[in-house]
């Protein structure tokens, strides 16, 4: 995530790195500035006490990874590529990751802990795992766990999500790692329909992207 | 007490018993085979394959070296469940040394143990009776035999190095 910071009286341009680094010998205000942009994907002109400055924004792609072709990856991945961002549907069970199951969305048929190597995780990705089986589920979550993903979710019931947790405690992740995992996954709508549970999903994905965090 | 039936449930504990779980924990072969020190013999064979469970992702590729008609050398590498590593984990234990006709024996008296319960002859695979539990949970029956499965495929492959099919 880069924005390129143009003085509009002087022409005089800086390339900074809002989320990264110690600023870049950027004035804070600059800095702030830059990183709403960033966060809105929306390049503007920020009137600065030195005058205009336009911050051009160079965001990558939004990705957002499900871990596991189910029911509900069936009506949230089309929802994804509505709003925008990217999605790739990961499930190591070729029964399931299926052209005919999901028309014209990318699938992977590797174990997600590969797929997610592969791919590259970062500040701009997320990752929601949907099988129920913690053979597939739990390096997907590590993976991403030890990345920048903005947003981390797991389908799944209160029990299930405690023994989820009691797991990856057990693989090394402190309190502070664990928070980041959103489970059960999505806003408190009432979803009951699958594709309810998709809108629920997506609705917290979009507010940890915009918000930086869930308001649940 | 009731008979034991082929559809009677078990417990997880009684599946995943702890001899199951030592064996795949110690992953006896896994990794991949190293280069034949001195080069290989003109006489070896080797083959490799992969084979998948489209169901539930279990994945086992077996690479398996040849000489004589017997098993010299075996490795494997298992994405799956503690089931198939174990069963991935016993092969690397007892393979070496099997000809092709035993190979093919074992698999046969492996699902015979599945289905009827039949217990495994005495030799090398006697250790196969650890998957007894398996036998209750039908759905997993692939789980155990998949690296069994791998080691067919890659006999039927195997050809004189750097020839591979």
């Amino acid at each position: 995530m880069a924005v390129l910071a143009t003085h509009l009286g002087t022409g005089e341009a800086q390339l900074l790195h809002p989320f990264d680094g110690d600023g870049e010998g950027a004035a804070p205000a600059l800095c702030d500035a830059a990183r709403a942009a960033a966060r809105d994907d929306q390049s503007r002109v920020w009137n600065s006490p030195e005058g205009a400055v336009f911050l051009r924004v160079y965001n990558p792609p939004v990705q957002v990874v499900l871990v596991g072709a189910v029911h509900v990856a069936q009506a949230l991945a089309p929802m994804i590529g509505l709003v925008g961002y990217d999605v790739l549907v990961v499930d190591p069970r070729s029964a399931f990751a299926t052209e005919a199951r999901f028309p014209g969305v990318s699938l992977s048929t590797e174990w997600p802990d590969e797929a997610l190597a592969r791919v590259g995780l970062g500040r701009r990705s997320a990752v929601v795992t949907m099988t129920h089986d913690p053979k597939i589920d739990d390096p997907a979550l590590e993976a991403a766990l030890r990345s920048e993903s903005f947003y981390i979710g797991a389908l799944g019931s209160k029990k299930t999500q405690a023994a989820r947790r009691d797991r990856l405690a057990a693989r090394g992740f402190d309190e502070t790692a664990l928070a980041r995992l959103h489970g059960p996954v999505g806003l408190s709508i009432g979803a009951v329909s699958t594709a309810e549970i998709a809108v629920s999903i997506l609705s917290e994905l979009v507010a940890c992207l915009r918000k930086g965090s869930s308001s649940r | 007490m009731p008979a034991k039936g082929v559809f009677e449930s078990v417990s997880v504990e009684d599946l995943y018993h702890e001899a199951l779980v030592r064996l795949a924990r110690e992953a006896t072969g896994a990794g991949a085979l190293p280069a034949p020190v001195g080069g290989a013999a003109p006489a070896t064979l080797q083959g490799m394959a992969t084979i998948e469970n489209p169901l539930c992702g279990d994945r086992v590729t077996v690479e398996v070296r040849v000489e004589g008609g017997r098993i010299t050398a075996l490795a494997h590498r298992v994405r799956g469940c503690v089931l198939c590593e174990a069963s991935a984990s016993l092969l690397g234990r007892a393979a070496v040394g099997l000809g092709t006709a035993e190979v093919e024996a074992s698999r046969r008296a492996f699902a015979a143990l599945l289905r009827e319960g039949t217990p495994p002859p005495p030799g090398p695979l006697a250790g196969l009776d650890v998957f007894a539990p398996v036998r209750a949970v039908a759905s997993r029956h692939s789980c155990v035999l998949l690296p069994f499965d791998a080691l067919g495929a890659a006999l039927a492959r195997a050809s004189p190095p750097g020839t591979a099919r």
